[in-house]
């Protein structure tokens, strides 16, 4: 018989994390194309050998992978094939006359009067006059619109080779029992608190529920000290995204006492000729911890110091 | 056993720091067009299609199969995207080997790619760390490699000389190799001169970002013969991996790949790699790697790999020839570099590399590695 554990959910605070990056996306020739000639108020797609046009234009065929012959000009007339509603904006699946396929755009009509196959013709922006398919505002019913041709694309403008692009993804994760105690002990008292591993005095850091060697359950909780000896290091010279430190600084991954697996931190440091001999594998180091109240999390230890002689 | 499983198709584009008249779908599509008309084949003969890339944060494009499929011509074939860090492209080629082996596909299209240009690469990596504990101190992988290569320096005699040597060994092999982006030739002294970027690591023991794709094809025994008369056959494959933080793990030696070439030495009869070998093809994404390698390989003892290289054994003309090709000093499109390796491998036992084929060779060795530090995988292949 099915066996259902009795266990339930429990709400608890989650830990608050964001991935923010930049990116330079490359569009290719016919996107890029498209996106060109967005100011020139043109819609640029591509045919290919059999005849088909497709619009906006692509590098290969969605049908068999081939690449285009030519790129054209599409009509700016179409057939609503398809269309939603989302946070109050109306989108549809526009065909464009002569085109093959069906693309996504903003409907600038009550969703109510929209029928499927009924003719719509594309609206240009009066203020956005830059290389953004939102250069067409959206597309507005037109019943009586003549069927569009499509045309020859004259002296087509240099396609864009890269176009700028952001990314910020949030997100809540949550701790569980284990990172869960680890993290209040740290806000609460200042104390790093890892787990025995199943056979071994040496807590493991992070607390787990299995010991990674044995694959057995963890022991008890123990508090390690905020001293240490340095496993690895090494020191950092070079910027790049994200850092939230000037640089040269030493990354080092510390064993604190009383632990057998590491923890990532930094320590500062003077200058790359001094930090080479003073900070190696096997150097003791301590924690200095944030002033004032902790958020429970790593960086409540601002840095590692080397402990003097 | 599963079926004999060769390389019959290989194609690779001339990588780039930056490749702006392409798309990622683009750049994939010219891989493939090579490898189709290097193995005299059409998409049509195809069976089934893996397509391998590093982190979707790379290039801000999730599922991008979905994109590459429309580029590649693969609709309605059996496609899997398969992900695994810089390991990706050898994972890819695993994955395609198992499917041809276990006889499920005569003809498997792997390909594999990044466009490195596009994003922010240490910072992405960086996102590889747990959020709770570590991330917000992470410097990307050249951080933590510069760590460990500081620490096997100690251990193991890894010096930043030894270091520098493999880096100008491999920079100076990528002048021959036409796919090759980054060619200059540099000196010992260069390298030691070059600016500290996560000191022991070096401006000149770093690879060059790159925009890349490479494909192979592979085939059954069954119909190899209709693309080449000389495959590269696969005498054996591997990929393993090790906990991410036990207690355990040293990082002295990558014991993944300690155990992936012993699985594959005991296929394919390897019982002294380093005199049975003709050539050997790393992935080194930074100098101080392809030390590590050339032990847990069992190129040389524990603690010999310095020596190695002092000894000139792993040059072009040396007994053991490492990375002819340059490695990843030459290209880096972090995705496609397992495949890469695997290319250049394939081409060398095929007889047909022709700017840096190493004379005879018959059986060659390829390493690849990716995921966090503890993904290792390795290959044999012979003619």
């Amino acid at each position: 018989m099915f066996y259902a554990p009795e266990t339930a959910p429990i709400d608890l605070p989650t830990f608050k994390s964001t991935i923010s990056l930049p990116y330079t996306l490359t569009p290719g020739k016919s996107a890029g194309t498209f996106l060109a000639e967005m100011p020139n108020r043109r819609i640029v797609g591509t045919r290919f050998a059999d005849g088909a046009v497709i619009a906006p234009g692509q590098d290969f065929s969605p049908v068999d992978g081939e690449e285009p012959v030519a790129l054209v000009q599409a009509p700016e007339t179409g057939e609503l094939t398809a269309f939603t509603r989302t946070g109050g904006v109306v989108l549809g699946l526009v065909r464009l006359d002569g085109c093959r396929n069906a693309f996504v755009h903003k409907i600038l009509a009550d969703i109510y009067t929209l029928a499927v196959g009924q003719r719509v013709a594309a609206r240009w922006s009066t203020s956005e006059q830059g290389t953004s398919i939102t250069a067409i505002e959206g597309f507005v019913p037109a019943p009586d619109a003549p069927v569009g041709n499509v045309l020859p694309l004259d002296t087509p403008a240099e396609p864009l080779g890269v176009i700028n692009y952001a990314m910020a993804l949030h997100y809540d994760h949550a701790y569980g029992p284990y990172y869960g105690r680890m993290f209040d002990e740290i806000r609460q008292n200042g104390v790093v608190m890892g787990v025995r591993g199943s056979n071994a005095d040496e807590a493991l850091l992070p607390p787990r529920e299995i010991d990674d060697i044995t694959h057995k359950r963890t022991g008890t909780w123990k508090a390690c000290a905020d001293t240490g000896t340095i496993r690895a290091c090494s020191l950092i010279n070079m910027e790049v995204y994200g850092q939230t430190r000037p640089v040269p600084y030493a990354y080092a991954e510390i064993v604190l006492d009383g632990a057998s697996t590491k923890m990532i931190h930094i320590i500062e440091i003077d200058d790359l000729e001094t930090a080479k001999q003073t900070i190696k594998p096997g150097t003791r180091v301590r924690a200095v911890w944030t002033q004032g109240e902790r958020k429970g999390a790593v960086s409540d230890i601002e840095r590692f110091e080397v402990i003097g002689e | 056993m599963g079926r004999e499983v060769g390389i019959v198709g290989v194609g690779q584009t001339h990588h780039a720091r930056r490749r702006t008249d392409v798309s990622q779908a683009g750049l994939v599509r010219e891989a493939v067009d090579r490898a189709l008309a290097d193995a005299n084949l059409s998409m049509d003969d195809i069976d089934t299609v893996v397509i391998a890339t590093g982190p979707v944060l790379f290039a801000a494009v999730n599922q991008p199969e979905k994109w590459v499929v429309d580029a590649i011509g693969a609709q309605g074939k059996s496609v899997v995207r398969l992900t695994s860090g810089g390991g990706a492209g050898f994972a890819g080629a695993l994955a395609g080997y198992y499917q041809v082996a276990g006889g499920y596909s005569d003809r498997t299209l792997v390909v594999a790619y990044d466009k490195l240009s596009e994003g922010q690469l240490q910072y992405s990596i960086s996102t590889l760390y747990d959020p709770f504990w570590g991330r917000e101190f992470a410097v990307g992988i050249m951080g933590f490699s510069a760590a460990y290569w500081r620490a096997r320096m100690d251990v193991l005699g890894h010096t930043e000389e030894a270091a520098a040597m493999v880096a100008a060994k491999n920079r100076n092999n990528a002048l021959k190799n036409p796919y090759a982006h980054q060619k200059k030739a540099v000196t010992v002294e260069d390298v030691l001169a070059s600016k500290p970027l996560c000191w022991p690591i070096k401006l000149l023991d770093v690879p060059p970002i790159s925009d890349g794709a490479a494909a192979i094809v592979l085939a059954s025994d069954k119909v190899a013969h209709h693309s080449t008369t000389r495959p590269a056959w696969i005498r054996g494959m591997a990929y393993c991996c090790e906990a991410d933080n036990a207690p355990e793990r040293s990082l002295m030696l990558s014991e993944p790949l300690a155990i992936a070439s012993r699985q594959v030495y005991r296929a394919a009869g390897i019982t002294n790699p380093r005199r049975q070998f003709d050539v050997v093809e790393v992935q080194e994404p930074y100098s101080c790697f392809e030390l590590n390698y050339y032990e847990s390989l069992g190129l040389c003892p524990p603690g010999q790999a310095a020596d190695l290289v002092a000894s000139g054994a792993t040059q072009v003309d040396g007994d053991i020839p490492v990375n002819p090709s340059g490695g990843c000093m030459g290209a880096n499109p972090i995705g496609a570099v397992g495949v890469i390796r695997l290319i250049e491998a394939a081409t060398q036992v095929m007889g047909r590399n022709e700017t840096h084929q190493i004379k005879d060779a018959k059986l060659a060795l390829v390493q690849s590695g990716g995921g966090w530090a503890n993904l290792r995988g390795c290959a044999v292949l012979s003619a």
